[in-house]
């Protein structure tokens, strides 16, 4: 059984982490030297967001349908996605595996793993702040 | 355990939740092999052979033979590139491929280092698939067939290194400068495989012994980075191992005494062994100081190596362990505590720099201090970052780069 019931709630933890990070200021600014917009496919429930990271420019979220034209598709279970953020899985092999999959310079996003990193800690929290432990056992 | 539930966390040692081990090239080595360039070549479906190579090399009369080789095989060859820099580039790549398009060539043949190995495999993708070297950059992302995961095919490449350290001869990654970036730009794919390698001493009988050091120390820090890395395995244990058996009897004897063959031939063995794509922080941090300060390759990983073992030994006992097993290997002291175990071997590897006569300091190379801020902005947005087993932060990036000035 998916860890996420709906699209609703993949937008509510992981759509909200991501919005926390454009705006963050201390990562914002690095997420945006990235310079590139992502896509993040998800399947089970399907959903998706739009991050658009681009240098000189304010950081923008798009949950479900997006007029931004993405440089790079990562496509995912969406508890693939959550297992992510809770510091559970390592990129390079989930993307050997197949777990992941990335079309366009994905180089671009492997870059940006080691600066996430300090994030997983606030993934967490934010389960806990809204009762979620259910989901911390993935 | 649910399959694949502990991807995140770090698995150096027992039976791992995923790896995958690809060797794809046929390997020759042996005396007198490149005389038979064209026969071998002719094994791989080339029959219109454009060769890379670069100025040095080709005045040294190396290519002279090769292309010898390449018509006693029936075969013809149809035209030279002797562009190559040092440091090569995407815009040389562009050139490369266009030249062999224009020249009706059907095959690559790759004379000369990793800079020129790497340049004709991505001049052989764009010949075969167009594009730009730019555009190519990225972890499995050449064009597969319609739907499917299976890959496409490039022209056949053949490849004689005439150094002993990239590995390049053997691997499915590209390593280019992309100068308007000022960062190098990573490319590994299946197809990038060479066909055939080539390992025969003569090519490398006229390689200076300073080239010669710094290559070695190249394929030892390949050996030691993918016997250390989050995704070391068995198959590339046996790998590593045997390659540094190989560098520590071969390496000195093949700088001292360049026409001795027979080290120069076991440390083309031992360099085509060690490589790996699973590498870690010495590779992270030598890539910018290349692509930043022009520093050659196995020069930054000979100073930034021994750095890094230090901080990874202290990052956990099953990483010191495997630095344990290198010791052994080099008959140092395998006991005491994690951090002991891995100065002892920092330091047999900071002896061994000295003794080659290679620089220690990243300061004797012209690299600035006040670089440093741009050197670990380079080393974090690093993929291999993400494979070292002690993962850095910013702050531990900037103190190893302290260090190694």
């Amino acid at each position: 059984m998916p860890y996420f019931k709906d699209a609703d709630e993949v937008y509510e933890f992981i759509g909200q982490l991501f919005a926390d990070l454009a705006e963050d200021d201390d990562l914002g600014p690095k997420f945006r030297k990235a310079n590139t917009i992502v896509q993040y496919q998800y399947t089970n429930p399907e959903s998706q967001i739009t991050v658009k990271m681009l240098d000189g420019e304010e950081g923008q979220v798009d949950l479900g349908e997006s007029e931004l034209e993405p440089e790079v598709v990562m496509s995912m279970e969406a508890d693939t996605a959550h297992r992510f953020w809770l510091g559970k899985v390592n990129v390079t092999v989930a993307l050997a595996r197949g777990q992941m999959k990335a079309k366009g310079p994905v180089a671009k996003i492997l870059k940006l793993v080691p600066l996430v990193k300090p994030v997983f800690p606030r993934y967490r929290e934010m389960l806990e702040a809204k009762d979620r432990n259910d989901l911390l056992e993935a | 355990m649910e399959a694949g539930s502990q991807l995140g966390v770090r698995q150096i040692s027992g039976f791992k939740d995923f790896y995958q081990s690809v060797n794809q090239t046929r390997v020759i080595a042996g005396r007198d092999l490149l005389s038979s360039t064209g026969f071998e070549m002719s094994k791989e479906g080339a029959r219109r052979v454009f060769v890379v190579t670069d100025q040095v090399i080709r005045e040294t009369g190396l290519v002279d033979r090769v292309v010898a080789g390449v018509e006693d095989g029936g075969l013809e060859v149809a035209g030279v590139f002797d562009d190559v820099p040092q440091d090569s580039s995407t815009d040389v790549c562009d050139r490369c491929g266009e030249e062999a398009k224009a020249a009706g060539a059907d095959s690559f043949l790759a004379v000369g280092g990793g800079s020129v190995m790497d340049t004709a495999k991505i001049a052989d993708s764009l010949f075969t698939h167009g594009g730009t070297a730019a555009e190519s950059e990225g972890f499995y992302l050449m064009p597969r067939a319609g739907d499917s995961l299976a890959p496409l095919p490039i022209a056949p490449l053949v490849c004689i290194p005439t150094t002993c350290g990239t590995g390049s001869e053997v691997s499915m990654g590209a390593v280019v400068k992309d100068p308007e970036r000022k960062v190098k730009l990573e490319i590994a794919d299946f197809p990038l495989f060479p066909r055939l390698a080539i390992l025969d001493p003569e090519s490398t009988r006229t390689l200076p012994p300073r080239i010669a050091a710094a290559t070695g120390m190249d394929a030892m820090t390949h050996a030691i980075e993918g016997y250390v890395s989050l995704e070391c395995n068995p198959h590339q244990d046996g790998r590593s191992l045997v390659a540094l058996r190989l560098i520590r009897d071969n390496l000195e004897r093949a700088v001292q005494t360049p026409e001795d063959d027979d080290a120069r031939g076991q440390m083309l063995i031992a360099a085509s062994l060690a490589i790996t794509i699973s590498l870690g922080s010495t590779h992270s941090m030598s890539h910018p100081c290349g692509a930043r300060f022009g520093v050659p390759h196995g020069v930054a990983n000979a100073i930034n190596l021994p750095h890094v073992i230090r901080f990874n030994a202290e990052g956990g006992s099953d990483i010191a362990d495997r630095y344990r097993d290198i010791n052994e290997l080099f008959g140092l002291e395998t006991g005491g505590s994690d951090a002991e175990a891995g100065d002892a071997l920092a330091t047999h590897v900071s002896s061994m720099v000295e003794r080659l006569g290679l620089p220690s300091r990243l300061s004797e190379v012209g690299v600035p201090e006040v670089g440093i801020p741009l050197l670990v902005e380079g080393a974090m947005g690093d993929g291999l970052t993400l494979l070292n087993p002690r993962e850095p932060t910013e702050q531990d990036y900037e103190e190893l780069f302290r260090r190694a000035m």
